[in-house]
């Protein structure tokens, strides 16, 4: 269009509308411009246009007038979260399957496969047995060995280890075995419960000396031990993770699993160090959840977490100090923080909380 | 907007990445960071609060199933944009395809009577402070309510993009999923369909 020359009423007329929204091309509006100075019907026909235009925008109702309370807002948030209690866990990755096509293939022809199988179980047995080195009954130099953990590790085995893998599946597996690929002096594959002591070592050493440890395998260490937060050295491992680890993903896990713990006090240290020190925004909103969170509990009289002190019955239960630093926290969060959703996010949580005396 | 400029991009990746293995919290987190945003453009695209709470779980559900199928080829507020303004498409066709939900809130005694030039009332009554004034920047909102119902779905989409989120035509064809050039002709007969119904000028 703009390679032609816009000259005539029937060319310009058209492009007015964009003309008047700032939608045409910088040719094409000099081209405008220059018609609309000798064309009074064309300049007329502009200017009605912008009216329209500036008429519809002042009339406008932003959306902020229609739910003014953000009790909309509130309301959105409740039913989502309803919704997604209801659904099962989402889809994960999607894996890639190699052999896909085969297995289809076979399900829909039985007697072919078995055929098939038996023949191929027969080449493998009698011909690719021959070249497999060691085949007189000795484990090759290398390969992982299923074993129980006859001796307990030794810190050093722990400072030479190097865990290839986590594999803990409490929803497939109700006693919760982990088995853990870890590589020592000998690969080993060691399974036991959570609660078995070289398992727990080993998860915990791992969480807490991040450095030397892939992150997703702190990630699956983490959730292995948020089953176990009430435990006082996993609790340690946790709050050492969220304070120190590199990685925000690790740190915010590690928030996340102690959240059933936010009201004990070294907990809560640790929220409000992250709430006031940690570099990621992400974490920052996870502490400002947590707290939150443990200090509505406390308001709706919730059981109290592992690790705090049981009210004595019939004593007046003394303010709690740290209610006091969490609000200061906010408070100053709200103003100061460098990122505006953290800044909402505080002055959101302070409207939560509601008022309470700050001593 | 704003929250997503201020955010640094690799926190939400890193967020994004973690919601995609399944992590609840992670993808709270993400709709706490977006759904303001979400909400207010459903209000303004559907105009019913209602329909915006449609809309708002409609999105977060469609957000949550296919996230596996992100593959941060663009921000993550891009993608959730895109997913939300289509949503609002499909329920104004469907509200468009079901004529007992065509009528809009409207104040239809003062709608309709015999009003036949509203950009002058336009222009001697904004609505201010004074209750009567008030009154007709209501009226005006209603007539122009009902206007906008009247389009088809694409276009009054396209219109509310340009006009009340100053959105460039460009990226509406993004969202949308569609061509610069289509918009375009969207909101050219949006225009028209608008200055016929609110008693045009000519």
């Amino acid at each position: 269009m703009s390679a032609n020359r816009l000259t005539r009423c029937g060319d310009i007329a058209p492009l007015l509308v964009f003309y008047a929204c700032n939608e045409v091309e910088p040719q094409e509006r000099e081209q405008i411009d220059a018609h609309l100075t000798g064309c009074a019907s064309c300049a007329a026909q502009l200017r009605e246009e912008q009216e329209m235009q500036s008429a519809l925008i002042s009339a406008f109702q932003p959306a902020d007038q229609l739910d003014p309370s953000g009790a909309l807002l509130a309301q959105c948030r409740s039913e989502l979260s309803e919704l997604l209690d209801d659904l099962s866990a989402p889809p994960l990755r999607e894996q890639w399957s190699p052999f896909g096509w085969a297995r289809r293939w076979m399900a829909l022809r039985p007697a072919w496969s078995a055929a098939g199988l038996v023949l191929l179980g027969l080449a493998v047995g009698t011909q690719v047995a021959l070249w497999i080195p060691g085949r007189d009954g000795n484990f090759g130099v290398g390969q992982a060995v299923n074993v129980k953990a006859a001796a307990p590790l030794t810190n050093e085995d722990l400072s030479k280890m190097a865990v290839a893998g986590v594999n803990f599946a409490p929803a497939a597996d109700p006693s919760g075995t982990v088995h853990l690929q870890v590589r020592t002096e000998q690969p080993i594959v060691l399974s036991g419960s959570v609660d078995d002591a070289d398992v727990r070592r080993v998860l915990t050493y791992v969480v807490m000396n991040g450095e030397q440890f892939d992150p997703g395998v702190r990630l699956d260490c983490l959730d292995v031990l948020k089953t176990r937060t009430g435990d006082k050295e996993v609790r340690h491992a946790l709050l050492a993770a969220a304070r120190r680890d590199q990685n925000a993903a690790v740190r915010m896990k590690a928030l996340e699993a102690l959240r059933d713990s936010a009201a004990d006090d070294a907990v809560r240290d640790t929220l409000l160090e992250a709430l006031q020190h940690d570099a990621n925004p992400g974490v920052r909103v996870e502490a400002v959840n947590l707290l939150v969170r443990s200090l509505e509990g406390e308001a709706s009289g919730e059981p109290p977490a592992p690790g705090a002190a049981p009210e004595i019955a019939g004593s007046q239960i003394p303010p709690d100090p740290s209610v006091d630093r969490v609000i200061r926290a906010l408070a100053g969060l709200q103003h100061r923080d460098p990122s505006r959703y953290v800044r909402l996010r505080s002055a959101a949580a302070l409207r939560q909380i509601g008022p309470r005396e700050v001593q | 907007m704003a929250t997503v400029a201020s955010l640094p991009q690799v926190d939400e990746r890193c967020i994004v990445a973690e919601a995609q293995t399944g992590n609840r919290a992670a993808f709270e987190e993400l709709v706490r960071r977006y759904d303001r945003d979400v909400l207010r453009l459903a209000l303004n695209l559907m105009k019913r609060p209602e329909d915006a709470r449609d809309v708002y779980q409609e999105a977060f559900l469609k957000v949550y199933r296919n996230l596996h199928r992100f593959r941060f080829e663009c921000s993550f507020y891009t993608w959730l944009y895109r997913i939300v303004t289509n949503v609002c498409l499909d329920h104004l066709r469907r509200r468009q395809a079901r004529p007992e939900d065509q009528a809009p809130e409207t104040n239809a005694g003062h709608a309709d009577e015999g009003i036949t030039d509203f950009f002058e009332r336009q222009r001697e009554h904004r609505p201010t402070l004074d209750p009567e004034r008030r009154l007709f920047g209501k009226e005006i909102q209603s007539r122009i309510a009902l206007a906008m119902e009247r389009l088809s779905p694409r276009e009054r989409v396209v219109f509310e993009m340009k006009h009340y989120q100053g959105l460039k035509l460009r990226a509406i064809g993004d969202a949308l999923g569609t061509t610069e050039e289509t918009v375009k002709n969207s909101l050219f007969r949006a225009t028209r369909k608008l200055r016929t119904q609110l008693g045009g000028l000519r």
